[in-house]
């Protein structure tokens, strides 16, 4: 069930329970007032005629001047005076011996079951010698013990209640139609009064539903101050974290998408070299000694781009993953190393090589720090041609140590500064592939740097040269010490 | 002669196109980049182009995208994707291969192809031997000799690669079709009956561990 419906449904039974219990209260204790009324009034009657009659027979006693008068002339008493008065409700009188004396509105006229009960009134009265009331469907029967005349009489008096009962149940009809008429008015009100306030809920709820099914840049509806609104402004906190996650994972599955395209790119194109010429040379029957050297030739060309590649991406796999040892430096003495075999590599490709570095100490990994160095050092080579100088600077500045890597070379075109850190981006892919470039020496470079708490900056312009500038704040024990 | 445009970046690579294609008899024309081989593609007669689909310049697609001519195309790309061979088939390719590829298989799917756009000989000449593909007759010295249709299809199949070494696999799956799981001795007998038929016992040599080669005169 829904939860309005839940609402509803209780609010309502609770308000018919209420106000049913009250109605069904107020009118049983209205009834019971009238109904004693109306049996005080009764009695006050019965009482009345009773003393009346017992009047009048003192009266006809001294009229006729008799001691005591008999049943008969009491009888007869009674038919003159009752006969004619306006009394409402039948009277019947019985002797000693529960005979009818007079009657009327009549015991005969009474249902059989009604005399019966009137003669186990009767027997009671003898035996106690009190009063009764009792009542019996609309009528109210009163019978007292009197002696008349030195006799013991019975007198019955029936009273119809049958208005008060016509009341009760008129009230009762009343009280059904009203509760009727509120219970419609109540849904109506309490239908709209629940919806007006659950209306924020569903619309939180469809807008759950949109991220659910993967929206996330969906927000829900926002409004007010209440749980509701607390519960909107939460899921929206939600849907923004699992948002950015999303995003951050799928970046990273790009990147990956992307690492495995141009790696399976790379590895196929010098595979499908090595493959096809070894095809041909299997296959082929006349093959010129020439083409015979040229064929296998390629194939060792290619197999060692292979190599190479297969070599540098194990680096950049394993530079993540590698045991560092962190090992307090003093850079100077560790780029003058570096420097005495890069200038060797330099200048047998004809290029004038320097080297300056500040004094000071910095946590790093020599072997990654070596790395980095040579793999930027033999960018610069590449780029360079006969001649050109390539200097290498190291200073320390603020909190970290800075080096940069310069040549006067060919330059990279400003729009492909950005993309030269991907991983296989080569700016000139013929050129790169005649050196024995797999493009990964930046990517490399990157991630080295990295690990240090540093980054690579690259200044180049066409025809001019290229600076690489990398900041490095040195290792994790940089921080403890 | 039928002549073979070559989209290719990598040198070796459109080399080793270039001597394959060589093999088949066809002549190879090489384009090192995108913008050249569409301009030689929209500016010249080609029987058939093998494109590149990773070019640096302008990618195999898009030259697929805005040429006008309507010569037969086989992408040839180190992507193996299913998204990508439909894509480049949709842009109306007649094939696509897959690096790194075999060279008998470069040249089948050529021969395919050729074959469809019906480029290819109808009549081949081998010394005094005779063939002709359109009325299936086999002629020795003007003389007729009566082939089976295997042996016929062996035969052509020969002519086609002279000077090509023929795994027995390979020209299984040429002639008796790639699901055929028969023994290779079946080969041998019909080279057998080649030979004896056509007299070629000199030309149609045998490559111990490895197959046939038909030797040019």
């Amino acid at each position: 069930m829904k939860l309005w419906q839940k609402i509803f449904l209780y609010t309502m039974m609770l308000v018919m329970l209420a106000v049913g219990v009250t109605s069904i209260l107020v009118l049983r204790s209205s009834f019971q007032l009238s109904m004693e009324q109306k049996r005080q009034s009764a009695y006050t009657e019965h009482e009345f005629l009773v003393s009346n009659f017992k009047s009048l027979l003192l009266s006809q006693r001294l009229r006729q001047n008799v001691l005591v008068l008999e049943q008969d002339q009491i009888a007869e008493l009674m038919r003159s005076t009752f006969q004619e008065g306006n009394i409402t409700s039948g009277l019947i009188f019985f002797n000693k011996r529960k005979q009818i004396v007079y009657e009327k509105g009549g015991f005969g006229e009474m249902s059989k079951e009604d005399q019966k009960k009137v003669k186990a009134l009767l027997e009671i009265v003898a035996d106690t010698g009190e009063n009764y009331m009792q009542h019996q469907g609309d009528l109210l029967y009163i019978l007292t013990k009197e002696s008349l005349e030195t006799n013991t009489y019975y007198f019955l008096t029936v009273t119809d209640i049958s208005q008060v009962y016509g009341i009760h149940r008129e009230m009762m009809r009343n009280v059904r139609t009203v509760c009727l008429v509120c219970a419609v008015a109540i849904s109506v009100i309490l239908l709209i009064v629940v919806k007006l306030l659950l209306r924020p809920l569903s619309r939180i709820n469809q807008g759950t539903r949109a991220i659910a099914r993967g929206d996330y840049r969906k927000r829900v509806p926002r409004k007010g101050r209440d749980e509701l609104s607390e519960l909107a402004y939460n899921m929206n906190r939600m849907a923004y974290a699992i948002e950015q996650n999303i995003h951050a994972l799928e970046e990273v599955a790009e990147d990956r998408k992307k690492f495995i395209d141009n790696l399976s790119h790379e590895m196929k194109t010098p595979l499908t070299s090595i493959l096809g010429f070894a095809d041909l040379l299997q296959i082929q029957g006349r093959l010129s000694e020439e083409q015979r050297m040229e064929y296998a030739g390629i194939i060792k060309d290619e197999a060692s781009r292979m190599r190479t590649l297969s070599g540098k991406l194990m680096e950049l796999i394993t530079v993540g993953e590698a045991n560092i040892e962190w090992t307090r430096e003093e850079m100077r003495q560790l780029f003058r190393e570096m420097g005495m075999a890069l200038c060797v590599v330099a200048e047998s490709h004809g290029m004038r090589f320097s080297l300056e570095c500040e004094k000071g100490y910095l946590w790093v990994d020599r072997e990654l720090i070596k790395s980095l160095v040579y793999n930027l050092t033999d960018n610069a080579i590449k780029a360079s041609k006969e001649g050109d100088p390539i200097a290498i600077n190291g200073w320390f500045e603020e909190d970290s140590f800075f080096f940069s890597v310069a040549d006067k070379g060919i330059g990279i075109p400003r729009e492909e500064i950005e993309k030269i850190t991907q991983a296989f981006y080569m700016v000139d892919k013929v050129r790169s592939r005649a050196s024995g470039g797999a493009g990964l020496g930046l990517a490399l470079c990157v991630e080295i740097a990295q690990i240090h708490q540093g980054n690579l900056s690259i200044e180049s312009e066409i025809g001019v040269g290229t600076v690489i500038t990398v900041r490095m704040k040195g290792g994790e024990e940089h921080e403890a010490v | 002669m039928i002549r073979i445009l070559i989209v290719e970046d990598d040198a070796n690579i459109a080399k080793l196109i270039e001597a394959t294609v060589a093999i088949g008899g066809y002549e190879g024309v090489v384009c090192n980049n995108g913008a050249d081989g569409f301009q030689k593609m929209e500016n010249e007669e080609f029987d058939l182009v093998l494109l590149d689909v990773m070019l640096p310049d302008m990618s195999g697609f898009e030259i697929m995208r805005s040429r006008t001519s309507t010569t037969p195309v086989i992408f040839i790309t180190a992507k193996q994707e299913l998204t990508d061979k439909v894509r480049g088939l949709r842009l109306g390719a007649e094939d696509y291969i897959v690096k790194p590829f075999e060279a008998m298989e470069l040249l089948a799917r050529i021969e395919v192809i050729l074959r469809r756009v019906s480029k290819t000989a109808v009549v081949y000449e081998y010394g005094d031997i005779s063939v002709n593909v359109e009325e299936h007759t086999c002629r020795c010295k003007g003389k007729p000799v009566y082939l089976t249709p295997k042996e016929f299809e062996v035969l052509v199949f020969f002519l086609q690669h002279k000077d090509v070494a023929v795994s027995r696999d390979r020209l299984l799956s040429a002639v008796w079709g790639f699901e055929y799981e028969g023994e290779t001795r079946t080969i041998d007998i019909h080279i057998q009956q080649l030979r004896k038929k056509l007299n070629l016992k000199e030309h149609l040599v045998t490559i111990p561990k490895l197959g046939y080669r038909l030797e040019s005169l």
